[in-house]
């Protein structure tokens, strides 16, 4: 079922444009389309002020620089409780931003700089300590420039050669000292007088070695020197990080409840704005179209009326076939039924006015699943965990999954008395028998076969009246054809078999192979030519629908053998405690398999055999405007 | 002797028909998931389509299943 829907126009004075906007956000029951959807109104566009325009724009840069202020500055998200709506918020954050944002940038760049440097330093101590040894007393001595050189052990040549042009370029003023730092580095100190820095420095551009760079922070000298700034800087660095924290958790505390407020006071302006360009206009008045629940339509007119007055009309649009294919759809079904409206639009909303599937899986999904899983213990496991979880998440899809897999779990118990079942073969053990019959006993298996057979037919058959007579509502000619032709092939196939196995009169096989003829001729017809090799296809797909209502009985099967096969692997362990431990995990591994495998084959069952003979999806859902804060 | 080998050919047979309809449903699937999960990411409401799409080629593993059936119940 779905909720009436009325396309709607609502016409006013520009003046009152924005209470009209006002009123209908407040409201929030009316769906705000394009006029260009909306066939029967014909206005242009509404075009929009250019300070309007602006201030758009500066409020969505605005929004940006305050997003990404929050971002940087600590603490936790807020909640709308938190903080109250200022006065005026577009003219307090314009006033404020321009001097927050670098303050808050500049802290950010600082700590960011910080950090990257405590990073790094570790690794340049472990480089100097190794140099620390070959230091020369020259190092230390006003005027002497200190240089490191590395390279790797392979090379190690290279270094007496740099050394020995060193030498000779200072005149032997020079130290060089060389030494291993690492596994595969050598290192080579130089020491020499200040004014042949450039000529060193030019020779050493030219070879090609790696140069012992530290940053600039830890100044210039030897590397004892160095290594007494670099251990500083690892001592003081994280005072700086603190102190900066700090300010910036000053500044949070001053500003991020306000920034937040400005952010929402933003957020709504853009987004009442935004539902502007799907307004039309005349030279005077604004013209809006949309849908509005049938219920809310006498609502709708007089609260416009109470707030805006006689100046704003509201008219109720015809709901022509073309419109119809357009209207949103809001379902409508009982509380039981809910739960599956998340399974239906898991697949396709359905469409505006079409059957709404959902009551019927809410009736037939659980059953297959009881008949799939049909087992007491497992039944009741599944039923206390699904009712524990579902109190414990947040409506959604996810939760309705939950509440239908209880349901199913219910239907497990019913069955799993009917067969007699409770952790598989272990009832037995209790005196549990089957009320019905042993699905799991081999003179039953037929039967199962069987009655999951009739199962199917029953679901499919009425699959097919229900696209008949959406068939027959639509005039659709070629769909009457089609699924006319498998009802009549189907059930005169139902009547040969019966009349075959001796369930039937014999006088039936006669009418009943001229039934199913003309439903595979009917199947033909709707395809034109290609009907004459495709309808018989199609028949043999239909025979194929029906036979896959067998997994309700393999799938079945395959739990209780798996339920048995725990039973009996844990009887043979010989001790208590092993038999029981190997028992819980295989009954487990079953539990898991049996939540999940009914669920997905009865869905399989619905989306695949059922909706396709009959159902249309593709319906839009009812997005009222409202506002989202 | 020779209904025990009975048995056994018609266990086999039972065997083959569930087992190489599950090889091809297996195959299907396996083509048919990874594009679909792949459709899953880009577009994550088209997941009841792809549960349908991955869904359809298990028929023939349901016929497989048939097959068996009949062979055990009426030829056994």
């Amino acid at each position: 079922m779905n909720i009436d829907m009325l396309p709607i126009e609502i016409v006013g004075l520009k003046a009152e444009l924005t209470r009209t906007v006002d009123i209908l956000r407040q409201l929030g029951f009316v769906q705000i389309e394009t006029l260009a959807d909306m066939g029967e109104i014909s206005a242009r566009p509404l075009s929009l002020a250019p300070e309007i325009l602006r201030s758009q724009e500066e409020m969505s840069v605005l929004l940006a620089r305050i997003e990404g202020l929050l971002d940087l500055l600590p603490g936790e998200p807020f909640t709308q409780r938190e903080f109250s709506m200022p006065q005026n918020p577009l003219e307090e954050a314009r006033e404020n931003i321009e001097t927050l944002l670098p303050k808050v940038q500049h802290l950010t760049a600082q700590q960011e700089k910080l950090k990257a440097e405590l990073s790094s330093l570790p690794r340049y101590e472990a480089t100097l300590r190794k140099l620390l040894p070959i230091i020369p007393s020259s190092a230390r001595r006003p005027g002497n420039v200190t240089v490191g050189v590395l390279v790797s052990r392979l090379h190690v040549g290279v270094l007496d050669s740099i050394g020995k042009k060193i030498m000779d370029m200072t005149e032997g003023l020079a130290d060089v000292i060389a030494s291993d730092v690492g596994s595969s580095t050598h290192a080579m100190l130089v020491v020499f007088p200040q004014e042949f820095t450039a000529e060193v420095e030019t020779m050493l551009g030219r070879e090609d070695v790696s140069r012992l760079r530290l940053p600039a922070e830890l100044g210039q000298g030897p590397p004892d020197v160095i290594l007494g700034t670099l251990q500083h800087r690892i001592n003081t660095i994280p005072l700086e990080l603190k102190d900066l924290e700090r300010q910036m958790a000053l500044i949070s505390k001053e500003w991020s409840l306000k920034l937040a407020a400005w952010r929402r006071a933003l957020q709504e302006a853009l987004e009442k704005n935004a539902i502007l360009s799907h307004f039309g206009e005349t030279d005077q008045t604004f013209v809006i179209g949309g849908w509005v629940p049938d219920k809310y339509f006498p609502e709708l007119i007089a609260e416009l009326k109470d707030a805006v007055g006689e100046t704003v009309l509201v008219r109720r649009l015809a709901l022509t076939a073309e419109m119809k294919k357009q209207a949103p759809i809001i379902l409508k079904n009982p509380a039981a039924a809910q739960p599956f409206e998340s399974l239906v639009n898991l697949l396709a909303l359905p469409r505006y006015g079409r059957i709404d599937p959902t009551q019927l899986m809410a009736f037939f999904l659980p059953i297959f699943f009881g008949m799939i899983l049909g087992d007491i213990g497992y039944g009741l496991v599944l039923l206390a965990l699904s009712l524990t979880f579902t109190r414990r998440i947040q409506p959604g899809t996810a939760r309705d999954i939950l509440k239908v897999l209880a349901i199913g779990a219910g239907w497990s118990v019913v069955f799993g008395v009917l067969y007699g079942e409770a952790f598989g073969t272990l009832g037995e053990h209790w005196g549990l028998h089957a009320v019905w019959f042993d699905r799991a006993s081999s003179e039953h298996v037929a039967g199962l076969l069987v009655m999951t057979l009739a199962v199917g037919a029953v679901h499919l058959t009425l699959g097919l009246v229900l696209g008949v007579l959406e068939a027959a509502r639509d005039k659709s000619r070629g769909h009457l054809l089609e699924r006319g032709g498998m009802l009549v092939g189907l059930i005169s196939l139902f009547i040969l078999v019966g009349a075959l196995s001796g369930y039937l009169p014999d006088e039936l096989k006669t009418p009943a192979w001229a039934g199913m003829l003309t439903g595979i001729t009917l199947l033909g017809a709707s395809m034109g030519w290609l009907g004459v090799l495709m309808g018989p296809i199609e028949f043999i797909g239909l025979i194929g629908n029906l036979l896959s209502y067998l997994r309700i009985a393999a799938i079945g099967l395959a739990s209780v053998y798996l339920a048995k096969v725990a039973n009996d692997i844990a009887g043979m362990a010989g001790n208590l405690v092993v038999g029981a431990i190997i028992a819980v995990l295989i009954h487990a591994l079953n539990l898991v398999l049996g939540a999940f495998s009914p669920t997905i084959h009865s869905l399989r069952l619905h989306y695949v055999e059922f909706f396709r003979k009959f159902y249309e999806g593709g319906g839009r859902a009812y997005q009222p405007y409202k506002s989202n804060f | 002797m020779e209904s025990g080998i009975g048995i056994g050919l018609t266990a086999i047979g039972a065997g083959l028909a569930v087992g190489l309809a599950a090889i091809g449903t297996g195959l299907a699937q396996a083509r048919i998931g990874s594009a679909g999960a792949g459709v899953i990411a880009e577009k994550p409401e088209a997941l009841g389509t792809i549960i349908l799409l991955v869904a359809i080629p298990e028929t023939m593993v349901i016929l497989g299943f048939a097959v068996a059936a009949m062979i055990l119940l009426l030829g056994g």
